[in-house]
């Protein structure tokens, strides 16, 4: 009864962790709640968030993207090249489409590789990075270009008093909201929860589990765009920094790494925990690189987590 | 014990045309025959039982028509036209489902879910949930007196024990509507209440028009339930009886081959008698694991103990809670001394040996060479840094002790034939010297003469005075090596066959729960 009851509160650990964060930040500094300190925090968190999203959908269906900080990288230099200062809105549209394509098509070459070629997701996706970077790197030697002021502005202005960002994590969690109600996610939780048993209900095992890395590449490019009105300028190593916070902002959030268990509520949930003790770090005058140490440990954690239970209960058994 | 009290049952209806028609399928896998010319007609209103001892075909027959398999030869009628199932799925939408046993539930996910996955009911383009779990609760209801835990829709599978998930699996196959359904040992892990609930909804399904085929391996069960019974022998049909008009003793007959036993029993049998005199070297007390209920067993030294039934009947759990792989309750005493093994390590040093039926997944580290697979365990035995050329001529003088064709210790034994490599395996434990030898269906896959060869082998072992409890699902087998056998059945040891009771007849009945003093014609 109490396992029951504990899986279907899921993201109950996830939010404490969350408002213990917040009382540190909030005793730390004061002026957090300020509307400009609290933008500022969304607009870093937003991009995360929506990769987050993405990385939740792969990890549930049994799979894990280790390309996602690549592909961002690679859009935000497709955009920058295709959008200028002087851009209007056909280049605006343009832009956006070509950009939702390009991460559509990486994650269906992931996807190719992986259900139906039935290679190692981390090994294929850590491939398929390199490629996408050099893909980048070629479209954009070096840093630059930038955008029009109009679209930086709007993504910095909060209409009614509350923030553009804000919008966007309301419209984020919709979008999840309307997602866990197709065949599609039910396929992919079962997908995650046993291959096997999902094939002998009939589920199209290798179709789902491919459509989890396209939809993974179209939240990246949605990512790579928010990021891009973020910075206003392209840069074609911008989402090297961003796979590994992605996956651990998923573990935090309460899905399982093994897959079958979890949601993107959660991993909404583990990037704003991240980001707020990553400003902690920056208070407490802590080496930036103890951020790194920190997400290294959660995903250790996360992976020894199942074993290190089981020997407990063997011991006991 | 007599006949279980059949129901009462409508005299049986004249014949309707077939909804299932299997004529001379035939199906190999490899150089195994799983089924030669089977023939199998599955009729709307009617229950049909597949009977059959082990390696007969009837699970590979269960296997073709709910399109899991495809056959080789042979044809598959449905409705009276030719199909060619392509898959699980192709077979569903064509109304046939089978009630898998636990196979199809994903453990994360909640009761209703798992019922209907594959065909959520939509609404509005999204799922609809509220009509999935009322639509779960009305199939649960079903069995709403007879769960030993609460179900509910929103239960998670995960958090139930073996009998609620058979019976989630039982609704989740009814959820499609069948109008053929496959029950293939669905009652494996049911109380007896669940049984009785089970069984009255099989003829309420038949007397509304359902289709239904039964495997079971329960003697009492085919009669409480079924019609009609179709036998399976060597992977052949060899007939067909109406249950009201046969006994347990004339099934089994069929399903042994009644006369024709003699010319089957190998002459390799042994009449040692020095077995029973020589000092015990195992004695189990009320020992038990998962999947064996409590059973108490001596056998003597140099004796040779056969381990046989119905195959998944807890011979293997037995074994390798023997050989300290699983946890056990009970004593265990070996040679005088009262041992408990946490892990097979601690077994193998006390002397133990277990021989895995699937050598390729726990026998064998295929890629790598056969004098490394041959001294695997024995490595310590030969310091730091290892004296590789005393090892290399132990090696050799195994190879040439059990006669293995091999070109050189340094080849990989994924090269040898299944006899071959069956002799590395044994081989390395062999080299150990071992008091007590645990066979697990050792000869599976391996060709006549490396069987004879094997079987030669084992008396030599047994001459030399080591002990060995040996399970195979191949009956001859056991009736021509063993002196003893066990018959195990749902984790019972049913009975203990020695002397005038070893033969076909009394291990199949055994097997089957039969209970009926069968003798040889």
């Amino acid at each position: 009864m109490t396992r029951a009851f504990l899986r279907n509160k899921t993201y109950l650990v996830p939010l404490l962790l969350l408002l213990v964060a917040i009382g540190l930040n909030y005793y730390l500094q004061p002026n957090f709640f300020q509307p400009r300190v609290l933008n500022g925090n969304l607009r870093v968190m937003l991009p995360l968030m929506v990769l987050a999203a993405g990385q939740a959908i792969v990890i549930i269906a049994g799979g894990i993207d280790l390309s996602v900080g690549a592909m961002v990288s690679l859009v935000n230099v497709t955009l920058v090249t295709l959008i200028t200062r002087e851009s209007g809105p056909p280049e605006m549209l343009l832009g956006a489409g070509v950009a939702l394509l390009l991460g559509a098509a990486a994650g269906a070459l992931n996807g190719v590789c992986v259900a139906f070629l039935r290679l190692q997701p981390i090994v294929t996706t850590y491939a398929t990075s390199f490629l996408f970077s050099g893909v980048a790197l070629i479209i954009l030697p070096r840093p630059g270009g930038s955008l029009p002021r109009a679209l930086t502005t709007f993504y910095r202005s909060a209409p009614l008093g509350i923030p553009a960002t804000a919008f966007g994590i309301v419209v984020l969690l919709l979008l999840w909201v309307l997602l866990r109600r197709t065949r599609f996610m039910q396929n992919l939780y079962a997908i995650g929860g046993s291959a096997a048993a999902a094939r002998a209900s009939g589920v199209r095992v290798a179709l789902n589990s491919f459509f989890s890395y396209v939809a993974m590449g179209v939240f990246a490019a949605l990512a790579a765009m928010m990021l891009t009105l973020s910075t206003g300028s392209g840069n074609s190593r911008l989402g090297d920094a961003m796979t590994l916070p992605s996956i651990v902002a998923v573990v935090l959030g309460g899905t399982r790494l093994a897959g079958g268990r979890g949601g993107v509520v959660g991993a909404v949930i583990g990037v704003a925990i991240l980001t707020i003790i990553r400003n902690l770090i920056t208070f407490a005058n802590v080496p930036t690189w103890y951020q790194t140490l920190f997400d290294a440990v959660i995903i250790l954690l996360a992976l020894a987590g199942p074993g290190i239970v089981r020997l407990i209960r063997e011991r006991k058994a | 014990m007599a006949n279980p009290s059949t129901p009462p049952r409508s005299p049986a209806a004249p014949l309707r045309e077939p909804v299932v028609s299997v004529r001379g399928v035939a199906k190999r896998y490899g150089a195994v025959r799983a089924l030669e010319s089977a023939d199998l007609d599955i009729r709307a209103g009617e229950v049909v039982a597949l009977l059959g001892a082990n390696g007969s075909g009837k699970s590979t027959l269960g296997r073709i028509i709910t399109g899991i398999t495809k056959p080789d030869a042979g044809n598959l009628t449905i409705d009276g036209q030719s199909a060619h199932l392509t898959s699980p799925a192709h077979a569903r939408r064509l109304g046939i489902t089978a009630i898998y046993q636990e196979l199809s539930l994903v453990p994360d996910m909640s009761v209703a879910e798992n019922v209907w996955l594959g065909h959520e009911p939509m609404r509005l383009g999204g799922i609809d949930r509220r009509a999935m779990r009322e639509n779960t609760a009305e199939l649960l209801a079903n069995f709403a007196d007879v769960f030993s835990v609460p179900v509910t829709p929103d239960t998670v599978v995960d958090d139930l024990p073996p009998s609620e998930r058979q019976l989630v699996e039982v609704v989740k196959a009814l959820a499609w509507r069948p109008r053929v359904l496959v029950l293939d040992e669905a009652t494996a892990s049911l109380d007896s209440r669940q049984v009785d609930r089970l069984f009255e909804l099989v003829r309420n399904w038949r007397d509304q028009g359902m289709a239904l085929a039964f495997v079971s391996h329960r003697m009492e069960e085919i009669f409480r339930v079924a019609d009609r019974a179709a036998v399976l022998r060597n992977g052949a049909s060899v007939g067909e009886k109406l249950i009201s008009e046969t006994t347990e003793r004339e099934l089994v007959d069929l399903m042994t081959g009644g006369g024709e036993l003699a010319a089957m029993v190998l002459q390799e049998r042994h009449e040692d008698t020095a077995a029973a005199t020589a000092p015990v070297l195992l004695e189990l007390e009320a020992f038990s694991c998962a999947g064996v209920e409590p059973l108490n067993l001596t056998v003597h030294k140099g004796e040779l103990v056969g381990l046989g039934g119905l195959q998944g009947q807890g011979q293997r759990q037995l074994l390798l809670a023997l050989f300290g792989a699983a946890t056990h309750k009970g004593s265990v005493t070996l040679d005088g001394h009262a041992v408990l093994f946490r892990n097979p390590r601690q077994a193998q040093r006390a002397g133990v040996a277990y021989v895995p039926g699937d050598r390729n997944r726990e026998g064998l580290l295929p890629i790598r060479p056969i004098l490394e697979n041959l001294q695997l365990p024995g490595w310590r035995d030969y310091g730091t840094p290892l004296r590789l050329r005393q090892a290399r001529t132990d090696a050799n003088a195994a190879v040439q002790d059990l006669a293995i064709k091999i070109d050189s210790l340094d080849e990989p034994v994924a090269n040898l034939s299944g006899g071959n490599a069956q002799k590395v395996v044994i081989g390395k434990w062999l080299m150990r010297e071992p008091r007590l030898l645990l066979l697990d269906d050792p000869t599976k896959g391996v060709d006549v003469n490396a069987k004879a060869e094997f079987y030669r082998l084992l008396h030599r072992l047994q001459e030399q005075g080591t002990t060995i409890l040996f399970h195979s699902s191949d009956d001859s087998e056991l009736l021509g090596l063993c002196q003893r056998v066990l018959v195990m059945q749902d984790g019972h040891v049913r009975a203990e066959l020695t002397g005038d009771t070893l033969d076909k007849q009394h291990l199949v009945a055994a097997s089957m729960g039969a209970g009926v003093a069968v003798s040889a014609p």
